[in-house]
């Protein structure tokens, strides 16, 4: 039975999207925020739970529990960031009577160790980079980068987003670059684990949405590429890829649902993928066990509504379609506007909004929790809007996402946006002509790798 | 500091600061806790060049009330147990530190202490109900001429 009350444990746009979807289909919405962000206005009910800081608000698993309890909700929806990919909150939520709205806690926490679900998905058939699959010490290291050729890249096994990582190009600089990595990854992650893969001079970033309920039943969704990133961090989204061929899509979609399926996935998921510019191979790099902040993206070109679907998994019910049903149309695009100055080293630039106007017009979305008034705390991620595009192809699109920046003005003391920075993307050649690859922001931005 | 001072406000420090400590990964090499302006500012050597700096606003509105906040999410009892006379009633004179209520949460019973001496002039918070983070639960007038009779017998 679809819930009564969902609590969404998050804030800014994802709350908001959540919240959208859940008035359409009739479910009460409890709002929950820090005391750095004013009560949301688009809730049934709101809670206050904790100070600024996201460990004692956001992050605080016991004032969320004890905000879904008093204000009698029946499952929370964790949204992106924060606890969505929290193994234990998952597990507390269940013990409490919640349904947390994603997959089951163990499957969390297996595709949660990057080593560990690299040789999950390795076992499932699905290809990964060749390198190591669980933490190597110095000398094992040494020895299967030779094996692997260099380029290779060493991370932190407990890393993400760039951080606690370095490409070694040589046998020469190994030593110093691992131990680089290792005290990197004690300081930032707390583990000091590293594995080690084959580094992909140019890579297509490509993933596969997908999507299971608890009846066996596995769909995807299609593509996104994701290779307009800068030092690693997703600027501009868009499905189809404009870099592989559609049999290849089909391929890397395949392989993801038999990931999918041999870890009992439940709910949303997004399978990521690179795809190496010079060989057209694809490998496994992770699994988000969550909504994602390009999901609309998907949206725009299934015209399903992934937080509705995602709802009604959570809540048990089958899926509605099969993969035969899914008909994807067109070309959409996103772009993250953050409060951020491409001037500064895109530091970010918070501040007091005195002025937003968003964009309109024919096939613009835009996913934003900010207006004229709002004040962009410093304490959390700086993105205050998603525009999204959809287009009859994928130039139609790119026009219609040039002429929607175009259309946007914010502004305020010390506010600064990238949104400028996205026009001079859209009109770069490279990217126009879809051949981009994931460290073509770095060199546009000279050479930042 | 020769002498800790009994103090609502220096205690919800320390407890701030030991929280801020025990969340972090490595301890620090340096806490310092100023108590006039409640701060608290914790450093790293060897390595752990990260600086944390927390600071509670004084709880000190325009008329010189001071508002007793929630410490957390959860429910308001002005009583011990149902039925029971309750810590404090509107009028009464309360000492710092003296309990004045409960916010539960997660079944975990935090008491609620009066954060300066004075007298309690109103109770905003009804009894068994749902308080957000930072709520206002209980007012006092502090300074009062009662509270020092409380405080200080025989002054008169």
């Amino acid at each position: 039975m679809m819930f009564g009350t969902v609590l969404i444990a998050n804030r800014g746009e994802i709350a908001l999207r959540v919240a959208r979807t859940c008035r359409e289909l009739g479910i009460r919405t409890v709002a929950v925020h820090s005391a750095a962000d004013a009560p949301p206005d688009w809730a049934d009910q709101t809670i206050r739970i904790g100070p600024a800081p996201a460990r004692r608000s956001y992050l605080n698993a016991a004032a969320l529990i004890e905000a879904a309890l008093q204000s009698g909700a029946d499952a929370v929806h964790p949204g992106y960031g924060f606890l969505s990919e929290d193994a234990e909150f998952a597990r507390i939520c269940e013990e409490y009577g919640l349904t947390f709205i994603g997959p089951s806690a163990d499957v969390i926490e297996a595709m949660g160790d990057k080593a560990a679900a690299r040789a999950t998905m390795s076992a499932a058939g699905v290809p990964v980079l060749p390198g190591s699959l669980h933490a190597v010490e110095e000398e094992e290291g040494r020895r299967l980068a030779d094996e692997v050729g260099y380029p290779v890249v060493i991370k932190a096994v407990a890393g993400g987003g760039g951080r606690g990582m370095a490409i070694v190009h040589s046998g020469a600089g190994f030593s110093d670059s691992y131990r680089r990595v290792r005290a990197e990854a004690q300081l930032l992650f707390g583990d000091d684990r590293v594995c080690l893969e084959r580094y992909l001079r140019a890579a297509h970033h490509v993933e596969i949405q997908v999507i299971c309920d608890a009846h066996g039943n596995a769909v995807h969704l299609g593509e996104r590429d994701c290779s307009t990133q800068r030092r690693r961090q997703k600027l501009l989204e868009e499905s189809p890829s404009p870099a592989i061929a559609p049999e290849l899509a089909e391929r890397m979609a395949q392989a993801a649902l038999a990931g999918a399926r041999a870890i009992g996935y439940r709910g949303l998921g997004t399978f990521e993928f690179l795809v190496d510019d010079d060989t057209g191979d694809y490998f496994f790099i992770e699994t988000n066990c969550r909504i994602q902040v390009e999901h609309p993206v998907t949206e725009l070109v299934t015209g399903l509504d992934l937080v509705s679907e995602q709802l009604a998994v959570a809540s048990g019910l089958p899926l509605p379609f099969r993969q035969e049903d899914v008909v994807r149309r067109g070309a959409a695009l996103e772009c993250r506007i953050n409060a951020e100055d491409p001037e500064r080293n895109f530091a970010p630039a918070p501040g007091l909004i005195e002025e937003f106007t968003p964009p309109g017009g024919p096939f613009v979305r835009v996913d934003t929790h900010v207006r004229a008034g709002t004040r962009i705390p410093p304490d959390y991620d700086p993105m205050i809007a998603k525009i999204v595009t959809w287009g009859a192809d994928r130039d139609q699109a790119i026009d219609r996402m040039d002429r929607a920046l175009s259309e946007l003005r914010v502004s305020g003391p010390g506010l600064r946006t990238n949104t400028a920075f996205l026009r001079e993307v859209l009109a770069t050649p490279v990217f126009r002509k879809g051949a981009h690859t994931t460290g073509f922001i770095d060199h546009l931005t000279k050479g930042e790798t | 500091m020769t002498e800790l001072p009994n103090d609502s406000d220096f205690d919800t420090l320390c407890e701030a600061a030991t929280r801020l400590v025990s969340l972090l990964p490595h301890p620090p090499a340096t806490l310092k806790i100023s108590h006039g302006l409640a701060s608290a500012e914790l450093t790293w050597s060897d390595g752990f060049p990260a600086v944390v700096t927390t600071t509670v606003d004084p709880p000190l509105p325009d008329d010189g009330h001071i508002q007793v906040r929630a410490p957390l999410v959860g429910t308001f009892y002005r009583a011990p147990e149902p039925g029971a006379a309750p810590y404090v009633s509107v009028g009464d004179t309360v000492e710092v530190g003296q309990q004045i209520g409960i916010v539960e949460s997660m079944k975990l019973m935090n008491p609620i202490v009066a954060e300066a001496p004075g007298r309690v002039v109103e109770i905003p918070a009804a009894d068994a109900a749902p308080v957000e983070y930072d709520q206002p639960l209980v007012v006092i007038a502090p300074g009062d001429s009662s509270a020092c009779d409380t405080l200080f017998p025989g002054s008169r």
